[in-house]
């Protein structure tokens, strides 16, 4: 990656929105911890909250909510999948990652960082999180 | 500005002193750090993807994260630089060995001053209070929240347990002996603050310790302390650290002189700058794992 030239594009400018809301505002919607799971909060910042998840003490897999008010192409590329989980827009992010878009602005992703942890997983995951708790946010 | 995160995860040394000295504690904590060089390969690494497109957008998301100042990304790096901020020797050229080979402790005595006990306990009061404002600032967490730290250490892994490892073992154990948290903890409680003040790492850092004067300051570090010792005291006795095995395990790298042992701590000092170096590879961590969560 052309890094120098990347750096010196984004200096400085504000990284999140001001109308982002606070990461804590999202932890009340992520999912409980279950069986041998474990749900352990990691970072919390405007407009963006991450928990790690946790299986018999390994990571298998990372928990996010991002606030796309802060990059709306994030929320943009929902308009190219026909695809739906637990009737949100679905999209894969990358080869590890599945997100859904609540309420047409709060990104939920799950990311797996096991290889036991694969997309059925993912899909199961991201349906624990209380979405439409989510999508009623202000 | 200071320099770009990706430049300096691209400089981080993959031979030097501190890596060799960190390889040492391996043994402690088996497979945890590995030291992953380079702003891309640790793209690669931390989000398993890829992808060239991916790749640059995580990284140019990551670069921005960092640069913005409001997040407090930069403040982590700056405390994770200042505490190793000091005449070091750590680069594997200054220190006349050819790779591959020991590196020849004798020639350093001349140049190290054991520090006296007083100011090497400030040091690791110091140095853990660091940690915790960085975590915090990292996390998005207040800045005073001793007790999520705490809960967080239970989780700590990679490279955040290896610095932490590294804090217990040559900055503690070796320094000041197997009996350290506890004369840490008696040490701590008769310092005043006129003696804090005298430390060169709080000099630096004391701007962004919480407490609105130097003796609020001390009790943060006081508090600090105390709060994690419980959790050092088990972890010593989980992994089966003593200074026998810690040395031992150096010996593989450093031609130590057993009857030069008082000197092996300020070795350590002036040739590793292990919080800089760890704390980079955290900041990196977190700041990818963010950015391919807000791609």
């Amino acid at each position: 990656m052309d890094q120098a030239q990347t750096n010196q594009a984004i200096q400085k400018t504000p990284s999140t929105s001001g109308e982002a809301l606070p990461g804590g505002t999202f932890n009340p919607f992520f999912p409980d911890d279950e069986g041998a799971f474990d749900v352990v909060y990691a970072q919390e910042k405007k407009g963006f909250a991450q928990a790690k998840l946790k299986k018999e003490r390994k990571d298998v897999a990372v928990l996010s909510v991002f606030d796309t008010v802060s990059d709306s192409a994030t929320a943009e590329k929902y308009q190219q999948s026909d695809e739906t989980l637990a009737g949100y827009p679905s999209v894969a992010v990358g080869s590890n990652g599945t997100a859904i878009l609540v309420g047409g602005r709060f990104q939920v992703q799950v990311r797996s960082s096991d290889d036991s942890f694969g997309p059925s997983d993912r899909a199961d995951w991201l349906q624990k999180f209380d979405l439409d708790g989510l999508a009623s946010l202000p | 500005m200071s320099r770009p995160i990706f430049e300096l995860v691209d400089n981080l040394p993959t031979g030097n002193m501190t890596v060799r000295a960190l390889q040492a504690l391996d043994m402690i904590v088996p497979g945890q750090w590995e030291n992953l060089v380079g702003f891309e390969a640790t793209i690669k690494a931390i989000t398993g993807e890829t992808d060239q497109e991916m790749i640059q957008k995580i990284g140019e998301r990551a670069i921005h994260l960092y640069n913005d100042t409001s997040q407090g990304y930069q403040r982590a790096m700056w405390l994770y630089q200042k505490v190793d901020d000091a005449d070091k020797l750590t680069a594997t050229a200054a220190l006349g060995h050819k790779i591959g080979e020991k590196i020849p402790f004798l020639s350093f005595l001349s140049r190290i001053t054991p520090k006296a006990d007083t100011a090497q306990t400030v040091d690791l009061g110091m140095k853990l209070v660091v940690e915790v404002v960085a975590f915090c600032q990292i996390n998005g967490i207040p800045g005073d929240s001793v007790g999520d730290f705490v809960r967080a250490l239970a989780e700590y892994s990679g490279e955040s347990l290896m610095r932490m490892t590294a804090l217990i073992c040559f900055d503690g154990l070796i320094p000041l002996g197997p009996d350290f948290l506890r004369t840490t903890h008696s040490l701590l409680e008769r310092l005043s603050p006129a003696d804090l003040e005298k430390n060169r790492i709080y000099k630096d850092v004391e701007s962004l310790l919480p407490g609105d004067s130097p003796s609020g300051k001390l009790g943060f570090v006081t508090q600090s302390f105390d709060a994690t010792r419980e959790w050092m005291s088990s972890f010593i006795a989980d992994r089966g650290i003593s200074l026998d095995r810690v040395v031992g395990s150096l010996k593989h790298y450093v031609d130590i002189a057993d009857d030069k042992l008082d000197y092996l701590g300020g070795f350590l000092d002036l040739t590793t700058n292990y919080y800089e170096h760890t704390g980079t590879q955290t900041l990196a961590r977190s700041l990818i794992q963010r950015a391919v969560n807000e791609l």
